[in-house]
């Protein structure tokens, strides 16, 4: 559409008639482009705007109320060099490693289970979604009881089968299962719906053709189940990266705006969260969520090349399929 | 066709610049205009005083508006916008945020608060004025410290239990923590001291310099604050704190700390008088077996609150006049009865209905010894960074109470956190 306005007015001779003729065709096209405005604007104003501001931000210094003092690349250079930044990617990275891997296991058991000849199905599907669509501030306040040093739910239990009470609040690791515990929760079910999915999808031939062979069950979940569902897994495995590197509420909302014991669930956004709306430190929050948005960037890359990989790797796995 | 479609966008791309500009212009500066808006937030200011207030000052037009979430925010962000301002805003203890920015508040000198500030405490009175002199906040209420304990179980071990002969036996922290090991001894498995935050906290709220000059300068003198850290470290290493300092959840609120509570296994704590509320609600069971008494170390106080006017509103001399009644000595007894504010002027703490004895408190009138703490908390100098610099040596000393941090490394890690940051922000070169 922009090619043809240039064309046309080169071929005007005169110049008064070319910005007539210009103007005339531009605004021919406004009803299409304020059929689609509606999109650019909102993001324009609640998008792009705050993105380009908060690097606007990340170059000064300032508190919210007086007034900002510009520091150039200062607040980048002491982004480098805080070491607690650097724990909080270290401890996103690592709850979402705690969190995804056993998540991952137990919802493909869940979808298998659902997947083989149950009663209810469809109650059963509901309940394993239901924590999804749960207030995550409404689960981290159950869980802090759950969590409880001394009068918690599950260190009863565990007193019950003779375990010591665990400081589930009180040490990093114990934080970091804390709430790589509550991740999964939230996440099986959704996954185990989206493997369900898959699972109902592959074709019946290939499990016959197995049960033909001779293949056991497990055999026929590592050797054919398992490689047809890998599209499946990915998706998992990219959604869940999306999710795990933005986790803040249970954090939040669990241990306050610190992180707790050792700073152990300081995650990325917490730390951010808490430096610029806590702290007020707007300049150096900023800094800080560009420091996110690199990881982000990291992150998307290793994914996508973990997604292009089947078509590289296709022989293989139809080899295996076979 | 052309015709009707030239006239069509004429018409439309009329009306696009009429609302872009008449959206340009009504953007209002205060939120209601024409009217007096007040925002506090919930449990800040009592609703009853507040809607007596609107009736009292009809030509005034308040409009009491209750913020849910966090009034800071709100009030950072229409400040940045400087449209759908409040007239009257209620501010926290951190009041020293907005002294960068006390142009953009009406100084209260001007509209005539000189002749008030005789009926409130000189000391809250201080922190509401910047150093620049101008007065930017109204007090509304304090939060003076007191020992709380379980009068039944310090009388059973045969400790000193009455008021008096306790606050003689804690008068210093030194005291304190003897005492406290004696009462362990005494009653195994219970504690004396909620965790070592509180030691910290309360040991630095009772010196008259924390951590920054009035002009926001690093204090070369900052032995204050090893002190309260080292009293901290020592009550840890006595073995006195119930250590339920980590698993604060943002409400501040603890299921473990509930729970000692009702169960009798946090035997005292010290804290400022708003905790109260919470002590009532979570452990109504032992009403009648707490009594408070003067703090170890001495008067301290921690929280409170300000009104100030922005200087957008347009009748900042009425604004101050209904600030004045409701913040008056004859409103803060039924705000402090109503909802636990604790009165910021002195006159109240001899009015009958709040020296009335307290059955939670086995018939002590707690008014009698928080006042006497409130008259002679020291006046002292709230910086922007304090809150900030204040949690990075409390999550510090965490580590050392629940992750078995070495407490030198950690009063050095703080250190450095602490000198990193002032130097973002450049208060050190």
């Amino acid at each position: 559409m922009t090619a043809t306005i240039p064309t046309t007015s080169r071929e005007a001779p005169a110049p008064q008639r070319r910005v007539n003729a210009g103007s005339r065709k531009r605004w021919r096209y406004l009803p299409q482009y304020l059929a689609i405005a509606p999109f650019f604007v909102l993001f324009a104003v609640f998008g792009l705007y705050p993105v380009l501001y908060s690097l606007f931000l990340s170059l000064q210094r300032w508190d919210g109320v007086g007034p900002m003092k510009f520091v150039g690349l200062e607040n980048f250079a002491f982004l480098l060099s805080d070491s607690v930044f650097w724990d909080s990617i270290g401890n996103t990275l690592l709850i979402w490693v705690m969190s995804t891997i056993p998540m991952l296991v137990l919802a493909m058991l869940v979808a298998l289970g659902l997947n083989s000849s149950v009663r209810h199905k469809g109650v059963l599907r509901v309940a394993y979604f239901l924590p999804n669509v749960t207030s995550i501030v409404a689960m981290s306040l159950v869980f802090g009881s759950f969590f409880s040093n001394e009068f918690g739910v599950l260190n009863w239990f565990l007193g019950l089968v003779g375990v010591d009470p665990v400081q589930w609040l009180n040490d990093p690791w114990a934080i970091r299962s804390a709430l790589s515990i509550m991740i999964i929760w939230r996440w099986t079910g959704y996954n185990a719906i989206i493997f369900l999915a898959g699972l109902q999808a592959l074709p019946q031939e290939v499990f016959e053709a197995a049960k033909l062979d001779g293949a056991g069950p497990v055999q026929t979940f590592f050797r054919v189940t398992l490689p047809l569902m890998r599209p499946m897994v990915l998706f998992s495995v990219v959604m869940s990266a999306i999710g795990g590197l933005q986790i803040f509420t249970e954090s939040q909302v669990l241990l306050g705006n610190r992180g707790g014991a050792d700073g152990g669930g300081l995650t990325m956004v917490l730390y951010f969260y808490n430096t610029a709306f806590a702290d007020n430190d707007f300049g150096y929050g900023a800094a800080i969520a560009w420091g996110i948005f690199v990881v982000v960037v990291v992150f998307s890359v290793l994914n996508w090349r973990l997604v292009q990989r089947p078509e590289r790797g296709a022989p293989d796995t139809k080899g295996a399929g076979r | 066709m052309t015709l009707t479609r030239r006239s069509f966008l004429a018409v439309t791309a009329a009306l696009g610049a009429t609302a872009l500009g008449v959206g340009a212009c009504t953007s209002p500066t205060t939120a209601n205009p024409g009217k007096l808006t007040l925002w506090y937030s919930s449990n800040g200011l009592s609703e009853k005083v507040l809607g007596e207030a609107v009736a009292r000052f009809p030509e005034r037009h308040l409009v009491p508006s209750k913020v849910s979430g966090e009034l800071k925010q709100r009030l950072l962000a229409a400040l940045s916008g400087e449209a759908y301002l409040p007239d009257i805003t209620m501010i926290g203890d951190d009041i020293s945020t907005y002294f960068a920015a006390a142009d953009r508040f009406v100084d209260l000198n001007s509209v005539g608060a000189q002749q008030d500030q005789d009926r409130y405490l000189d000391w809250k009175w201080q922190a509401g004025r910047t150093p620049g002199g101008v007065q930017l906040g109204f007090p509304i209420d304090i939060g003076p410290a007191a020992l709380y304990y379980r009068h039944d179980l310090f009388r059973e071990a045969g400790l000193p239990s009455e008021p008096d002969e306790v606050a003689a036996a804690v008068s210093t922290w030194d005291d304190y923590f003897e005492f406290g090991k004696r009462a362990q001894e005494k009653l195994p498995g219970r504690y004396m001291i909620t965790d070592t935050k509180t030691v910290f906290t309360y040991s630095l709220a009772q010196e008259s310099k924390k951590y920054l000059d009035k002009q926001n300068r690093y204090l070369s003198d900052q032995s204050q604050v090893r002190r309260a850290w080292d009293r901290a470290v020592q009550a840890f290493r006595m073995g006195l704190t119930a250590g339920y300092a980590g698993n604060a959840s943002s409400s501040g609120d603890s299921i473990d700390r509930n729970a000692a509570w009702s169960t009798g296994k946090e035997l005292s704590f010290v804290s400022a008088s708003w905790i109260t509320g919470s002590l009532k609600q979570a452990a109504p069971n032992t009403s009648g077996n707490w009594h408070l008494c003067r703090p170890p170390g001495g008067p301290g106080n921690q929280g409170g609150s300000f009104l100030a006017i922005t200087r957008y509103c347009p009748d900042p001399q009425g604004a101050y006049e209904v600030v004045k009644w409701i913040l008056g000595p004859e409103n803060q007894p039924r705000t402090y009865l109503e909802l636990g504010l604790f009165p910021s002027s002195p006159a109240v703490y001899d009015d009958p209905q709040l020296l009335q004895p307290e059955e939670f408190f086995g018939g002590q009138s707690t008014m009698s010894v928080f006042g006497a703490v409130a008259k002679e908390v020291p006046a002292v100098y709230f910086s922007p960074y304090d809150i900030t610099i204040s949690d990075t040596y409390t999550d510090e000393l965490t580590n050392v109470e629940s992750a078995g941090k070495d407490p030198d490394r950690a009063w050095d890690d703080a250190n450095r956190l602490v000198e990193r940051l002032l130097r973002r922000q450049g208060v050190l070169a």
